[in-house]
């Protein structure tokens, strides 16, 4: 070992937006301490504001495609750029969210800085490529999340939501690298694309070994992003959270999991693409069935929106199963408008702040028409929109994944999936009626707060401007495949 | 001097009326009435300026085609919107917005103080654009978009009085008639392309000839056809609806529920006119299929016999100018039918003057006399309102066809077409029909007018100190349109040479109809002139039938008054049937909605409710989700080993399958 040399790492530059989310992440840390407590908004301006200088470094990287650093551990592509920027933007959102919700929380401070830190491992999955550094990335995101989530620490169900994601993720994490070391004994490797290619040339007697090792990978993978039967931590976690992190958690980690879930079937698995097909599908079926069926029984908005994330990352999946650049295109497309409806969507729960209580129950929703129509016509577009109806951005959404994988010839999986989503609006819809046809039963304090009422109106905005005119974007997520196909 | 028109003036024509119909119908709540008649009143004033002046050169020979732009292009299928403006197009420009204009400044008058005043005005010059796309359009699609545009428009307005359920039940009676029309009219639209490939005017015209040489046949429901019979057919369906022609004439009637500015503009002067329009514009289509123009007259021919019979004996003053306006239509169509196209439009736009004055005159006794429409309880009104009586006198003249007034000149003419056509026992049904209906037509004409005017005094005493002349702004368009009943005929006959004869260019129309040599009955009259052979009942028979027949009613309401009572005693059944008008709603209601009631009755409880809702929906669909969603939420434990379990049982259950299928 005396022997190895490690030079210093070449290409470091393209890790600039990293350097900037970790040096500000621990810069804050420290200068926390010193904020006044009625300061602590400073915080949140120097998170957006490292964000925003991430997300301007990454758009001036100017580098060859695949580029690599710290010898070959982590990858620079569009793919990975565009993942970052869907991550940094919801990271954007979800600090606007928490401004006023967080405010009167102890050590507000050290809730950016974790943010930053949950970024930052997100970051990295975004551009691994290879095991190690997706675990480094993972386990970055989800210790950081997991004290986010129990970061109302004397609120029960906010502790206990964080116990349960911790223990359950852990549980995850143990398959995770279970299959990772079968993957590892069959091919002697963590990169993905070595594994790719040794996996094409081994023999049968391998079978076993590697259906194992794929089986366990891609069930650590699902649990991150709520793929059914891996889901059931979703529901509690996403009503115990403080509600600008279930915002958090509903976009950004699923961004990153799924970037590198598509990174491993990619690089990784295309020796063996008909059994995880096969897989894939039974859990997207799964998942479609379960998200939309059972967010019906829910009387709490978050619960019910937990349901609703695994039914859309079913869709998801059905990009991942067509397995072609229709498909991936359209899972991206998917991850970008559903960015911009949970946020909205969960910017208006937050608005809808009563006496200190939150308004959490869709009963809360009655006669909103009347209160506040604003509001309420933006939670409508944004309702409309996660239904899939047309000309909204949710429409084109489901419609990309849905062709793709009726192209690739799974037509009964398409069906499926217009099924369930036609059983799925009415979840949807009920909020609607809730809030144009029925009568006001609570009064509401709204929170008067210029920031979100401003991404209540971006998002509003952005789904009806990519539900008219999406092509622009599509092209941009054809674009940002390059760097995986 | 052949030259192109001006396109933007050509644009503007329509245009105007769009525009003000949007401003006023979008914004009207915002306006003022002064401010809403201006500018929709402006506006088409302007448009019929413009069209006068598109006629002056018409006049002179300048003509327009072209295309402004591709609605839709499908594969093979084009549709395009663009213009094609000759003599015929130009008649019915002018005849449209002169009637609409006058229309516009009666309506200040009549409509003033209702509350959907803006509205209202917004609904008419938005019929007086779509009836001009209807005219000025190059292709069928432009014809079928106007057609669809102004039934739209008429629907809203007979209904305009939504809060009075007769105004419902006709404004719909008349949309599902005219459903069935259009259905017609859309099939025959569809044969065209499918055959001709295009839906252009000239294009498809063009070939007809061809078309017909290369014999193309068709089986509809086991009937052998030429494909050009089914087409015009087809077609002719279209007009019988929008045109109100037996058995499709049921709406016509009931639309006097609207406004009157409305009946006349749109249920007498313009809009029930388009299918006499179509017919006469696609003449180089009928002339060739001896069945369609058969059709063409024998259907005219029954409506203009049957509706003068019912028009005998109508007390309501707007019913009888309405099924007058009916059994006119169908002279019109028989006018077409014996290839005297040019004679048919003559007729339409004679028409249109005196027609739109018979009903805008009524509008102004109905508005002397508190709205009460029942002649019966009206008399010796022409002592209130002079100007009313004359214009109504001119206009009741005029509809008999007594000269020098406009009905004489065309009228007599269709008669003679009819007199001289060769098509056997369809032409001598036509003539005796157009015949006895000339009769009929001075008869129940004047009968109304007696008895609005003259006659004893029947107005109900509480009404009559409310009796009184209207202001200008109703009686001035009545003094314009009298004009145009004085003089149209005479102008249109001897100035422009409307009726035309031969395919040369003699008369008006020159080629924008299309007539063959072998079917024009006014050459036939010509030539019999020259040999004269033409007898002294086809030259001199109509007047002496219409003089007549205003004798009958100067007998009957102004001499010995008792004689109607008896008469109708005496006649019992058969005025019964007449004042039921045949009983064709009673047939309809037998026929087609009670089954249909029932049909519906039945679909709506048993496969609907029972079947889909209660069965399928509930009973299936509905129940399984809702159980699927709580025995989740079951699941949803809330223990952390029960989740644990999921997942771990997920993953080797997966692992099983996955194993086991290997």
């Amino acid at each position: 070992m005396a022997n190895a040399t490690f030079p210093f790492p070449e290409n470091l530059w393209i890790m600039i937006p990293e350097m900037i989310i970790a040096v500000m992440a621990m810069t804050l840390l420290l200068v926390d301490l010193f904020v006044a407590k009625d300061k602590k908004y400073l915080i949140a301006y120097a998170t957006i504001a490292s964000c925003v200088l991430a997300i301007v470094a990454l758009l001036n990287i100017q580098s060859a495609d695949g580029l690599m650093t710290f010898y070959g551990y982590f990858v620079y592509d569009p793919f990975a750029v565009f993942a970052k920027i869907l991550i940094l933007v919801a990271t954007v959102f979800t600090v606007i969210l928490s401004l006023d919700f967080m405010k009167d929380e102890e050590n507000v401070g050290e809730y950016y800085c974790l943010i930053l830190f949950a970024v930052l491992g997100m970051m990295l999955m975004a551009s691994s490529n290879n095991f190690i550094t997706f675990y480094l990335g993972l386990e970055l995101m989800a210790l950081s999340i997991y004290v986010l989530v129990a970061y109302q620490r004397d609120v029960l169900r906010s502790t206990e939501a964080a116990l349960k994601y911790f223990i359950l993720g852990s549980l995850s994490s143990g398959m995770l690298l279970y299959g990772v070391t079968f993957l590892y004994g069959v091919t002697t490797s963590f990169d993905f694309n070595a594994i790719g290619q040794a996996l094409a040339s081994t023999n049968a007697s391998a079978h076993i070994a590697v259906m194992l090792g794929m089986l366990f990978v891609i069930a650590g993978m699902a649990f991150k992003v709520s793929v059914a039967p891996f889901h059931m931590w979703t529901p509690d976690t996403y009503e115990g959270a403080p509600t600008p992190v279930t915002a958090f958690m509903s976009v950004a980690p699923k961004v990153a999991g799924f970037v590198v879930f598509m990174r491993v079937l990619v690089d990784a698995m295309p020796a063996i693409q008909h059994d995880y097909t096969q897989v894939l599908i039974v859990l997207a079926g799964l998942t479609i069935i379960v998200g939309n069926v059972a967010a019906i029984a829910q009387r709490n908005i978050k619960r019910m929106l937990a349901y609703s994330t695994v039914g859309h990352v079913g869709f998801v999946l059905l990009g991942l199963i067509a397995a072609n650049q229709e498909g991936y295109t359209g899972a991206l497309m998917y991850l970008t408008i559903y960015l911009f409806m949970n946020m909205g969507v969960f910017a208006i729960i937050i608005l809808m702040r009563r006496d200190g209580i939150q308004g959490e129950l869709i009963d809360d929703f009655a006669g909103l028409s009347r209160v506040r129509p604003g509001y309420a016509l933006a939670m409508g577009l944004l309702l409309f929109s996660l239904a899939g109806i047309p000309f909204l951005a949710g429409f084109w959404a489901k419609l990309l994944v849905i062709a793709a994988v009726i192209k690739a010839g799974h037509l009964y999986l398409g069906v499926l999936a217009i099924v369930f989503s036609v059983v799925g609006s009415f979840y949807y819809l009920r909020l609607i009626k809730y809030m144009y046809f029925d009568e006001e039963r609570v009064t509401f304090n709204f929170i008067e707060n210029n920031g979100m009422r401003f991404s209540v109106v971006v998002c509003a905005l952005a789904v009806v401007v990519l539900g008219l005119y999406p092509d622009p974007v599509i092209a941009i997520c054809k674009n940002a495949l390059v760097g995986l196909i | 001097m052949q030259e192109v028109l001006n396109t933007t003036e050509l644009l503007a024509i329509p245009a105007l009326p769009l525009i003000a119909a949007l401003i006023v119908g979008l914004f009207g709540w915002a306006l003022k009435e002064t401010l809403s008649h201006t500018i929709t009143t402006a506006s088409v004033i302007a448009s019929a300026a413009l069209s006068i002046h598109v006629f002056t050169q018409v006049l002179d020979g300048s003509s327009y085609y072209g295309n402004f732009w591709e609605w839709m292009i499908s594969g093979s299928f084009k549709v395009p919107v663009g213009m094609m403006i000759d003599q015929l197009t130009a008649i019915m420009m002018i005849t449209v917005t002169i009637v609409s204009a006058c229309v516009h400044i009666y309506t200040i008058g009549y409509m003033h103080g209702d509350p959907g005043y803006s509205r209202f005005f917004a609904y008419i010059s938005g019929f007086t654009f779509s009836m001009l796309v209807l005219v000025m359009g190059n292709n069928f699609f432009t014809l079928f978009f106007g057609w669809e545009a102004v039934g739209l428009v008429s629907y809203l307005l007979i209904g305009f009085w939504f809060k009075r359920e007769s105004a419902n039940f006709a404004s719909l009676k008349a949309f599902i008639v005219n459903r069935v029309g259009d259905f017609g009219f859309a099939v025959g639209i569809l044969a065209i392309w499918y055959y001709f490939g295009t839906i252009d005017y000239r294009e498809v015209f063009d070939h007809v000839e061809t078309f017909v040489a290369q014999g193309h046949m068709l089986s509809f429901m086991g009937w052998q056809m030429d494909a050009i019979t089914f087409i015009c057919l087809a077609l002719f369906v279209g007009a019988m609806g929008k045109s109100g022609q037996v058995p499709l004439h049921v709406w016509l009637p009931d639309s006097m529920e609207g406004p009157t500015p409305i009946s006349a503009l749109i249920h007498a002067a313009t809009m029930v006119t388009a299918g006499v329009f179509m017919v006469a514009r696609c003449s180089p289509m009928f002339e060739f299929s001896e069945t369609a123009l058969a059709a063409v007259t024998l259907v005219g021919a029954i409506t203009a016999w049957m509706c003068a019979t019912i028009g005998l004996v109508q007390n309501d003053i707007k019913r009888v100018i309405a099924y007058s306006t009916c059994s006119q239509l169908g002279y019109m169509f028989v006018a077409c039918g014996v290839s005297a196209y040019s004679v048919g439009i003559f007729h339409l736009m004679t028409h249109a003057y005196f027609k739109a004055l018979l009903f805008l005159a009524a509008g102004s006794v109905i508005h002397a006399v508190m709205a009460e429409q029942d002649i019966r309880k009206m008399g010796q009104l022409r002592k209130y309102m002079p100007v009313t009586y004359i214009t109504m006198l001119i206009a009741a003249l005029a509809l008999s066809g007594i000269p020098p007034f406009a009905g004489y000149w065309s009228k007599d003419l269709i008669i003679e077409a009819a007199a001289v056509t060769e098509m056997g026992w369809i032409g001598q049904f036509a003539y005796f029909a157009v015949l006895s209906g000339v009769f009929m037509t001075a008869f129940y004409t004047f009968r109304m007018f007696f008895l609005t005017f003259h006659n004893s005094d029947r107005v109900p005493e509480e009404i009559k100190p409310h009796v009184h002349e209207s202001p200008w702004v109703i009686t001035l368009p009545l003094c314009i349109l009298a004009v145009g009943a004085l003089a149209a005929g005479y102008w249109g006959a001897n100035v422009l040479h409307m009726p035309g004869v031969g395919n040369e260019v003699q008369g008006f129309f020159g080629t924008s109809i299309f007539v063959l040599e072998v079917h024009d009955p006014l050459l036939r009259l010509e030539e019999m002139e020259h040999a004269g052979s033409i007898g002294l009942m086809i030259e001199f028979g109509p007047l002496m039938l219409a003089l007549s027949g205003i004798g009958l009613a100067v007998l009957m309401y102004l001499r010995k008054t008792s004689m109607p009572k008896s008469l109708a005693k005496a006649a019992g059944p058969l005025y019964t049937f007449l004042l039921n008008k045949w009983y064709w709603d009673e047939l309809y209601a037998k026929v087609f909605m009670r089954p249909a009631q029932c049909l519906g009755n039945w679909l709506w409880q048993k496969a609907d409710l029972a079947m889909i809702d209660r069965g399928i929906l509930h009973g299936m669909i509905v129940d399984s989700v809702a159980s699927g969603a709580l025995r989740f939420r079951a699941m949803q434990t809330g223990m952390v080993y029960h989740y644990a379990y999921v997942m771990v049982i997920g993953v080797f259950g997966l692992l099983t399958w996955l194993l086991l299928k290997a």
